[in-house]
């Protein structure tokens, strides 16, 4: 069932956590989804329905019990040491609900560390991150530190971050959670242009519903499983809004 | 229950304050083990260590304690760095402030006699065994060395649970006055310092002003007598602070701009530094003068050990005479290293000595003509002057009482057969390295000595010579070699807490280039990167320190002696030392700070 033009693949994936001889506790039990190229998706659940975990396979931080994740065409849950650390300097663009920013770098540096990793010159890489902070409105803020920053100011440095490398994909974990209402809806609105100008796929697990309406498709999991998906089609964002909550509404039943 | 949680609390974290124990141990047994040594009356008069030394001791102490300070000062930050995340969440699930400020009180101070009493146990096994190892492989004998010294435990107990009370009334007021909020996030922030370029200017001038002062006075000491120690202690810390205080900023500033930080992990490298250096500054320059006082003390007492064999042999022209030599005393001569070896025959009569010249010819006498470096000139009969043979050597080879030697006087072979007088042959032996000779020419020593003794302010021959000169300054040299230890210890452990206590904040930023995808090799090389700057700073400013300081035991290290000889092998050793401590705590920080693989990852 993996289609071609898919980025990410899972099949059948598991994870159970404790020994085999303590009590257990199954986490995810059998997740089956695609996100195909260019495609803005959202995971929604509620606290404890294994959203975060399911992330933390996607990236690689942690490795499943069963089942595939394949990201861009790699399988991730056959990668070791070097090759992970590699995938995800290289094919994933990361945002945090705390930011992840290194305090002890500047703006710039931050944005410009996947680049580093990779080796890129420094002529291309200061390219790039001006370019970057041009899009996301940045500039200004590039020669200061994190602790000089509001929340929202330092989410979109650490947005910038995410994508100055061009990953295929972009992954958000409650990017929004620690962010003002204005400065949540700007990077939202960030994200989508990001998606539309770009064609970057975007990953985006919350269980805000505000933040899921910007979403094309959303996947709800519960206990550990796909529970339902619904599309935005052609409908605009508040319809989408309306639906996602009424979609929530059963859903938790 | 409170109790209950923070113990638990301890529990967790096991590793950590093993690593706080042994490092708090460490100190303790050395001052115990210098507090033996220096107030323990016999031992000191029993060996001779007299005016100068004496105050080089007194300061020595002094120091000490002064280290002592600063180093619990590290440790306890290392402590409370560990522990401040946990009382702030007690404080905020409700705990009182005055409860926490009890367990603070308690824990630092259980932690800290258990440590004192740790060490001084410590110390007394290493003043047995360690110091009997130094004395026995330097050749030394000290008198009245007794590991047990009532008084010296008394100073040691006393001195560290007395910083310890303090150190705990620190950790008392400042847990209690933080905020809760502050305790949770502490590491989380970051200063980023301002530069001032004309004051810094400034700073780094007055700095090597300072500095070059600090080290005339060392090379002025005969002329500025004791006041040029404390003078250049002050000068120089000065000095040092400003010069770190001035340039380092400036140097990581000035690489964070250059396109090499633009490669792998140097920007975040960079980073780090930029927040961390002037926060180290103060540390930095006391471990940089630690560190010259413990090469210093090494390379005195290593150059009195590499160079009393020289300056013994510098004296006379034969290392040891024998009479009539018996056997077994010949047997004991096979097993020399011997370089030169001739016998001649005396006829004593009245206060006069007989030589046979024809002996002379076929065995030329040697002569030492150097003045500071041995020059050994070979003479017949025909080519001795009567000042050779007035020299003190030639004429210390007939002995005749208290003060008093035969005049010697030179015949040619049939007079000397017909002078009357009792005969006795005189064979004088040169040895390649008197120390490495050493239990054997004792033993022909004492087998001389029984037949033919003299008196002990007469030296016949190099060997007695060394002896001599050994039992005047082996103190001094044995000094040299424990100050040196122990300045090593004790620097590598501050500069090894002070790391540490960095730890617990630079744990979630690796965390976090975890996350972005570095890889683990990159970080392991990024800290270890990081840390060996720490240790070079010093390490580079350390020697320099020494490279003019030693100027001041010029006066203590007669010609031809110099504290400079050798010093490369005696660098080399001591730098070794210090690379291991680097190891060990880059082992350690690995181990603290590096992220687990994904296998056992924990999900926040």
């Amino acid at each position: 069932m993996t289609s071609s033009n898919a980025v990410v693949d899972v099949h059948g994936l598991e994870k159970t956590y404790g020994k085999a001889n303590e009590r257990q506790y199954q986490a995810l039990k059998g997740l089956n989804f695609q996100v195909a190229a260019g495609e803005f998706v959202g995971i929604m659940g509620a606290s404890g329905s294994g959203k975060t975990t399911l992330l933390n396979m996607l990236s690689t931080l942690d490795v499943p019990t069963k089942g595939d994740v394949i990201v861009n065409g790699h399988d991730v849950t056959k990668m070791r040491g070097n090759q992970l650390a590699d995938f995800r300097a290289q094919e994933v663009g990361f945002i945090f609900q705390d930011f992840n920013l290194l305090e002890s770098l500047t703006a710039e540096e931050n944005i410009g560390l996947p680049l580093a990793l990779k080796g890129t010159s420094s002529k291309i890489m200061d390219q790039a991150i001006h370019e970057v902070a041009d899009t996301l409105s940045i500039a200004d803020l590039l020669q200061k530190y994190p602790s000089e920053l509001s929340g929202g100011q330092k989410q979109r440095v650490a947005a910038a971050r995410a994508i100055v490398h061009h990953p295929s994909i972009l992954m958000g974990d409650e990017p929004t959670g620690a962010l003002d209402s204005t400065s949540a809806r700007e990077l939202l609105d960030l994200l989508t242009t990001i998606n539309q100008e770009q064609h970057m796929s975007v990953l985006l697990v919350t269980h805000d519903p505000f933040s899921a309406s910007f979403c094309q498709r959303i996947l709800f999991i519960k206990d550990g499983l796909i529970g339902s998906e619904i599309r935005r089609g052609d409908q605009d964002r508040s319809a989408f809004y309306q639906q996602i909550l009424n979609e929530l509404g059963t859903f938790n039943e | 229950m409170l109790g209950k949680l923070a113990l638990a609390g301890i529990k967790n974290r096991r590793r950590d304050y093993l690593v706080l124990l042994a490092g708090l141990t460490m100190p303790a047994a050395i001052f115990y083990m210098f507090a033996n040594l220096t107030t323990n009356k016999a031992f000191v008069k029993a060996n001779g260590v007299v005016g100068q030394s004496m105050l080089i001791f007194g300061f020595g102490a002094v120091l000490l304690i002064l280290i002592t300070i600063v180093y619990i000062m590290y440790a306890n930050s290392f402590l409370l760095s560990m522990r401040q995340h946990d009382y702030g969440l007690f404080m905020m699930l409700g705990a009182k402030k005055r409860r926490i400020g009890q367990l603070v009180f308690l824990e630092t101070l259980i932690l800290g006699t258990v440590a004192t009493a740790i060490g001084i146990v410590l110390g007394l096994l290493m003043s047995r065994f360690l110091v009997g190892f130094l004395l026995n492989a330097l050749g030394l004998h000290l008198a009245h060395l007794e590991s047990f010294y009532l008084p010296a435990i008394i100073a040691t107990a006393v001195l560290y649970v007395g910083l310890f009370i303090l150190a705990s009334l620190f950790n008392l007021v400042k847990l209690t006055r933080t905020t809760v909020l502050k305790l949770l996030h502490t590491d989380e922030q970051a200063n980023q310092p301002q530069v001032k370029p004309v004051r810094q200017m400034i700073a780094g001038i007055v700095g090597i002003l300072l500095l070059a002062a600090g080290y005339w006075a060392l090379a002025n000491i005969k002329m500025l007598q004791m006041a040029a120690i404390p003078f250049a202690i002050v000068t120089i810390t000065l000095g040092t602070y400003l010069l770190f205080r001035a340039t380092l900023l400036t140097i990581i500033r000035w690489l964070r701009q250059t396109k090499w930080a633009k490669k792998h992990l140097n920007g975040f490298l960079m980073g780090q530094l930029n927040f961390r250096v002037y926060n180290y500054t103060r540390m930095l320059t006391i471990v940089s003068l630690l560190f010259a006082m413990a090469l210093g003390a090494i390379t005195v007492g290593s150059g009195y050990h590499r160079q009393l064999p020289m300056m013994a042999d510098s004296l006379g022209s034969y290392t040891i005479a024998i009479h009539d030599k018996t056997a077994k005393e010949q047997q004991l001569i096979g097993k020399l290293n011997v370089v030169n070896q001739a016998t001649y025959t005396q006829k004593r009569q009245g206060k006069t000595v007989f030589y046979n010249a024809a002996e002379f010819k076929q065995h030329p006498y040697e002569f030492n003509e150097g003045t500071m470096t041995p020059k050994y000139v070979k003479k017949t009969a025909a080519q001795m002057k009567s000042t050779d043979l007035n020299s003190l050597d030639f004429l210390n080879l007939a002995v005749l009482g208290q003060n008093n030697l035969y005049a010697p006087k030179m015949l040619n072979a049939a007079k000397f057969s017909r002078q009357a007088g009792k005969t006795v042959s005189v064979t004088t032996i040169r040895v390649k390295n008197i120390d490495k000779d050493r239990a054997t020419l004792k033993k022909l020593n004492q087998l001389e000595m029984a037949r033919f003794p003299h008196a002990s302010e007469l030296t016949v021959g190099n060997y007695q010579s060394y002896e001599l000169m050994l039992a005047f300054f082996g103190g001094l040299e044995f000094m040299g070699y424990f100050l040196g230890i122990a300045f090593l210890a004790m620097l590598a452990s501050c500069l090894m807490f002070k790391i540490l206590s960095g730890a617990p904040g630079d744990k979630r930023r690796y965390r976090m280039l975890y996350k972005v995808g570095v890889r683990h090799s990159l970080m392991r090389n990024g800290i270890a990167k990081e840390i060996g700057i720490f240790f070079m700073i010093p390490g580079i400013m350390g020697v320099i320190d020494v490279l003019f300081g030693l100027q001041m035991f010029k006066p203590l290290m007669p010609k031809p002696m110099s504290p400079y000889l050798g010093i490369g092998s005696t660098f080399a050793i001591f730098i070794g030392l210090y690379a291991i401590y680097y190891l060990i705590t880059l082992a350690l920080y690995w181990q603290i700070v590096l992220p687990q693989a994904p296998a056992t990852v924990d999900h926040k």
